[in-house]
C-alpha cells in the first residue's frame, strides 16, 4: 500500500531503522518498548492478583497510585511502538500478530479501566465481588496474549523476509 | 555448598533459628553464583577445545553431570529461598521445607562430587583406569538430553521451541518487574498506607517470575552458549543481576525492613537500595535488548 510505504520512507523511519546509535536506534526503542511493557503488563499483573487474594493486607485503595504509572507505561509504549512500526511499514501491517495484538491491548485497557472504576471507589475496601474477580482472571489472560502476540510479530515478520 | 549445608544441618540439630537463617541465606547466595559459575565452564571447554589429551567424551559428561547438578542446586536455592521467606512471616519454617532443603542439597552435594570427578579426568587422563569407566556414570545422572548438543540441535529442529522460551521470558520478564517495582515503591514511600507484610506476600510471585526466567535464559545460554561467552551486553546483564540479587539477599536479612507498617517509612539506607534495585533490573533489560545490537546474539 502506498500509505505504509510512505511512512516507512519517511526522514523520521528510516534515520531509527539506520541508525547504529544506541540512543535512537532501533535497538534503543526496543529497549523502551520492554521498559514500557513491564510497567504495563506488569503493574496489570500486580492489581489483578491483589483483587485475586494476593497481599490481603494491603488495602486495594493503596493501588490507586498506581495506575497514572500504568498509564504513562501505556504512552510511551504508544509512542516506541509507533516509531518500531514506522521502521517498516509495510513488512508489520501484513501479519496478522500485529492485529490480534491490538485487539488484545484494547480489551485489556477496557477491563483495566473497569478495575480502576472499582479501585477508586469506596466498594474497594469491602470484599472483592465476584464480577471482579473474574475481570481480574480474564484481565491476566489478556496481558499474557499481549506480550504473546506481540512477540511473535517479530518472528513473524522476520519469516516474511523483512529487512530489520 | 558444604559450608551452607553444614550450617543448615548443625542449626536443626542445635534448634537454633539463626543459624538455620544463615545457612539458607549462603545456600541461597550459592544457587544465585551457580549460574554464571555453570556459564563459564563454556568458556573453559572452547580453550581446551582440540587440545592434545583432552577426550572429548569426558569433557561432554562433565558438561552433562555439571548441568544436572546445577539444576538441583537452583532447586535447593529457591527452597532456601522459601523457608528465609517463611521465617520473615514469624511462622516456623514448616518441616516439609526443612526436609525439601536437606533432601535437595544432599543431591547437589552428591551430583557435585560426581561432576567434579568427571571434571578432574579431563587434563588427567590418567586417573581414567579404562575408556570404559565413562559410560558408568551416565543414565540418570548425566541424562543425553542435558548435552549442550541435544539442546541446540532441538532448539534448531523445532522453530517454535525459540519462540515458546523468548515469550515466557518476557512474560517472567513483567511478573518479576512488577514485583520489584511495587515492593520498592513501598519502600521509597509510595502507599505508605500499607504495611510492608502485604508486598511480602507477592515476592514468591516475583521468584517465581525469577525462576521462569533463569530457566528460559539458561536454554537460551545451552543451546547457543558461543553467542553470549564473550558478549559484552551478557555480561553487564549477569552483573546487574548478582547485584540485585545480593540486594534482594540484604533486604531478606534486614529486620528493621520488615517491620515497617501502615504508615511507616523505610531508614534511608533502605531506600537507596530500594532504588538500586529498581535500576539494576532495569539495566537487566537494557542489557538483555541489546544483546544482539552490543553483541552478535539473535
Amino acid at each position: 500500500m502506498a500509505v505504509l510505504q510512505w511512512i516507512q520512507n519517511l526522514r523520521i523511519s528510516t534515520s531509527i531503522a539506520e541508525s547504529d546509535s544506541l540512543w535512537w536506534g532501533y535497538a534503543w526503542w526496543l529497549f523502551i518498548h520492554a521498559v514500557g511493557m513491564g510497567l504495563t503488563a506488569g503493574l496489570g499483573f500486580i492489581v489483578c492478583l491483589r483483587l485475586l487474594g494476593v497481599g490481603r493486607q494491603i488495602p486495594v485503595s493503596s493501588f490507586r497510585v498506581l495506575f497514572p504509572l500504568f498509564w504513562i507505561g501505556f504512552y510511551v509504549n504508544l509512542l516506541s511502538g509507533t516509531l518500531l512500526f514506522m521502521t517498516d511499514a509495510t513488512g508489520i501491517a501484513r501479519v496478522w500478530e500485529l492485529y490480534a495484538k491490538l485487539v488484545c491491548l484494547g480489551l485489556a485497557l477496557v477491563v483495566m479501566s473497569r478495575l480502576r472504576r472499582f479501585i477508586d471507589s469506596d466498594q474497594s475496601e469491602g470484599a472483592i465481588p465476584p464480577q471482579i474477580r473474574s475481570m481480574a482472571y480474564a484481565c491476566i489472560v489478556l496481558w499474557l496474549a499481549v506480550i504473546t502476540s506481540g512477540r511473535l510479530i517479530a518472528y513473524a515478520v522476520e519469516a516474511n523476509g523483512a529487512t530489520i | 555448598m558444604i559450608v551452607g549445608f553444614g550450617v543448615f544441618i548443625l542449626a536443626l540439630l542445635k534448634k537454633s533459628d539463626d543459624l538455620k537463617r544463615g545457612g539458607l541465606a549462603v545456600l541461597f547466595a550459592i544457587a544465585l553464583v551457580s549460574l554464571p559459575t555453570y556459564m563459564t565452564g563454556y568458556s573453559a571447554q572452547k580453550s581446551v577445545k582440540g587440545m592434545p589429551g583432552i577426550a572429548q567424551g569426558v569433557v561432554d559428561l562433565h558438561q552433562r553431570s555439571a548441568l544436572m547438578a546445577m539444576i538441583f542446586m537452583e532447586a535447593t536455592g529457591v527452597a532456601a529461598w522459601y523457608g528465609l521467606w517463611h521465617s520473615r512471616r514469624r511462622m516456623r519454617s514448616g518441616a516439609a521445607n526443612t526436609a525439601a532443603v536437606l533432601l535437595l542439597g544432599a543431591i547437589t552435594i552428591g551430583l557435585m562430587s560426581s561432576a567434579a570427578n568427571v571434571g578432574g579426568e579431563i587434563r588427567h587422563p590418567e586417573i581414567l583406569a579404562t575408556p570404559e569407566t565413562i559410560p558408568a556414570t551416565e543414565g540418570l545422572l548425566a541424562p543425553h538430553w542435558l548435552a549442550s548438543d541435544f539442546i541446540t540441535k532441538y532448539q534448531y529442529s523445532h522453530p517454535w521451541a525459540w519462540k515458546t522460551l523468548e515469550t515466557i521470558h518476557f512474560m517472567g520478564l513483567c511478573l518479576l518487574f512488577g514485583v520489584v517495582l511495587v515492593g520498592n515503591m513501598r519502600l521509597l514511600g509510595w502507599m505508605r498506607n500499607a504495611p510492608l507484610e502485604g508486598f511480602h506476600r507477592l515476592l514468591p510471585w516475583g521468584v517465581w517470575g525469577f525462576v521462569a526466567n533463569a530457566v528460559t535464559g539458561m536454554l537460551f545460554f545451552i543451546g547457543q552458549a558461543f553467542q553470549y561467552i564473550e558478549n559484552p551486553a551478557f555480561h553487564w546483564k549477569m552483573l546487574c543481576i548478582l547485584l540485585a540479587g545480593a540486594d534482594v539477599l540484604y533486604l531478606t536479612w534486614h529486620d528493621e525492613v520488615w517491620e515497617l507498617r501502615a504508615n511507616q517509612t523505610a531508614p534511608p539506607m533502605v531506600k537507596i537500595l530500594a532504588a538500586s534495585q529498581i535500576v539494576l533490573w532495569i539495566g537487566v533489560i537494557y542489557f538483555g535488548r541489546m544483546l544482539p545490537y552490543l553483541g552478535d546474539a539473535f
